[in-house]
């Protein structure tokens, strides 16, 4: 498989605190790649790291297949990114700050402005200075700057920060297009994980600085769990009839639902069992692990933070 | 590196600071104009010629303000980036580093040398005004030019003593650090400024240099250069190394 990132034992250490510890990734060329992980888990350190900001303690970074330090300016001109919240300069507008980066790029072409503006929906702020841009505004610049020179490869630091609901949706279409369309490789991070159970098509997972799991979402997929949700009135009593009556013991307990992993039984059989019994049902749900849940389990619970 | 540059000044674009540069260049002219005024109904009898009006105005600029100034452009320059939070787009463009630099000090050159034009040519015309209503001796275009070469002069080796300024700029990732600093060196300046010791205070040394002042000293001239350039080559190997190495957090 071709791989366009590809790290191995990339160590990142400031003073004694390791932030990076031997991590090895592998991003497909044409997938969306996306790397989870908790606030000061290593993720942005290591996007850091691969696009030349931070210079790694110890391992290498292959980008396109060779090492990241050669041939630079070849090699990052076929790369578009944005780490944290973007900054530009505060007295150029949008327009004038996507040009200066185009010059430095040695693009001259102003076609490519106008349309990277068009597409984050910017067309129209064109003599705003950025210093008056909302949030939003700013982000929406950031993916502008990112995607203005039509790159290979996105590397893409929370995105979606700052975004309105309708703005995260379109960014999730565009870089879904982007990938499947034109073959654009992403490598984004984020927190929104709903977003990113959306568009991956495959999951790395950070903690601690180290990359605990990288897996396809197929396989992602297959893997997790499908359960019988029962809301009812009185769980000890509904425990009590799983376990004697059907013989369950693999289930959970939240609140007043009970989450029944054990799907070889039929719901209706257990919902009658409860209603026979004087249990009374308000909900029976059938339902399956999302990444949230996956992702809980994985590192312990809490979610992203 | 055209490009660098052409960058840089489109960063400047609608910049306040390119205003209050021009206005802190036209201080030392208009101090000049108001001295000449008070002097001149104090002592209506005073004669002035351009020649004094130029040797007071490369004194406060190359001593006071057109190095205050220049600190703070400097300083603008060079901590603009970290305040603005910009490397980490700019840098990844890519740009290398140590072009990054000297597209920046090549800015800061061209602009010094356009402030030291605003102040000769603000005192060339405040100085018209006063021929205009007052009469003023010796009041030629050749004798300005003559000035004009040597506050180009003193414009281009105080350029050479602000490299140490865009180190702290960057080291300190603000503008407070190099201003208290070049507030201290000021006042240096001011102290030296009489003194034969003042050739080996590099901020006092560049005016010595241009006034022709370097004789009466005692020291050697060559000392002087030594010292303005051992000043100014740290100023620029510690601006690009420490950028170069820097970890953007």
């Amino acid at each position: 498989m071709e791989y366009i990132i590809e790290t191995e034992n990339l160590i990142k250490q400031y003073g004694t605190a390791t932030v990076v510890d031997n991590i090895n990734i592998h991003v497909p060329k044409g997938k969306i790649y996306a790397l989870l992980g908790r606030n000061g888990a290593g993720k942005t350190t290591a996007m850091k790291m691969m696009l030349q900001l931070v210079c790694p303690t110890a391992g290498t970074i292959r980008l396109f297949g060779t090492d990241y330090r050669e041939n630079i300016s070849k090699l990052y001109c076929k790369i578009g990114s944005i780490i944290e919240t973007p900054g530009f300069y505060e007295n150029l507008t949008a327009y004038e700050n996507l040009q200066l980066l185009g010059r430095l790029r040695g693009q001259r072409k102003v076609d490519c402005i106008h349309k990277s503006l068009e597409i984050v929906g910017l067309q129209n702020e064109r003599t705003k200075p950025f210093s008056d841009y909302s949030l939003g505004m700013k982000q929406r610049l950031g993916i502008a700057a990112a995607i203005m020179h039509e790159p290979e490869l996105l590397i893409l630091d929370e995105p979606i920060n700052g975004l309105d609901p309708i703005g995260i949706s379109e960014i999730r279409s565009f870089l879904s297009e982007l990938s499947q369309i034109h073959g654009t490789t992403i490598f984004i991070s984020s927190h929104v994980l709903s977003e990113i159970e959306q568009i991956a098509d495959i999951i790395g997972v950070m903690h601690e600085g180290r990359l605990i799991e990288e897996v396809n979402i197929v396989e992602l997929h297959k893997r997790s769990r499908r359960y019988i949700e029962f809301t009812v009135s009185d769980t000890m009593a509904a425990i009590k009839l799983l376990e004697n009556h059907c013989q369950i013991t693999d289930y959970l307990v939240h609140g007043n639902a009970i989450q029944v992993y054990d799907c070889t039984h039929n719901c209706g059989e257990i919902n009658k069992i409860f209603v026979e019994n004087g249990l009374l049902v308000t909900k029976v749900n059938l339902c399956e692990e999302n990444l949230e849940d996956y992702f809980s389990d994985l590192i312990g619970g809490g979610g992203i933070a | 590196m055209l490009d660098l540059i052409y960058c840089e000044l489109l960063k400047l674009k609608r910049s306040k600071m390119l205003p209050l540069s021009i206005l802190g260049a036209l201080a030392t002219p208009i101090m000049m104009a108001l001295e000449a005024l008070q002097t001149h109904f104090k002592y209506p009898e005073r004669i002035f010629t351009l020649n004094d009006i130029y040797d007071n105005s490369l004194l406060y600029a190359m001593l006071l303000m057109n190095i205050m100034v220049f600190a703070a452009i400097t300083a603008y320059l060079f901590s603009r980036e970290y305040t603005e939070n910009t490397l980490k787009t700019i840098l990844p463009v890519p740009i290398p580093r140590a072009g990054l630099v000297i597209g920046k000090f090549l800015t800061l050159f061209l602009w010094s040398i356009m402030l030291t034009i605003v102040t000769w040519t603000g005192s060339l015309i405040l100085s018209g005004i006063y021929h205009v209503i007052f009469g003023l001796s010796g009041f030629y275009i050749t004798i300005a030019l003559q000035w004009l070469l040597k506050l180009l002069l003193g414009g281009v080796l105080m350029f050479l003593t602000i490299s140490p300024y865009a180190f702290l700029a960057e080291r300190s990732k603000g503008l407070v650090v190099p201003m208290i600093t070049s507030a201290v060196m000021v006042m240096g300046s001011a102290a030296l400024c009489n003194q034969d010791f003042g050739a080996l205070y590099p901020w006092t040394a560049t005016y010595f240099l241009v006034k022709g002042r370097m004789e009466s000293t005692g020291y050697p001239i060559s000392l002087a250069i030594a010292i303005i350039i051992l000043v100014s080559v740290m100023g620029f190997y510690a601006t690009f190394h420490y950028f170069k190495k820097e970890d953007l957090k």
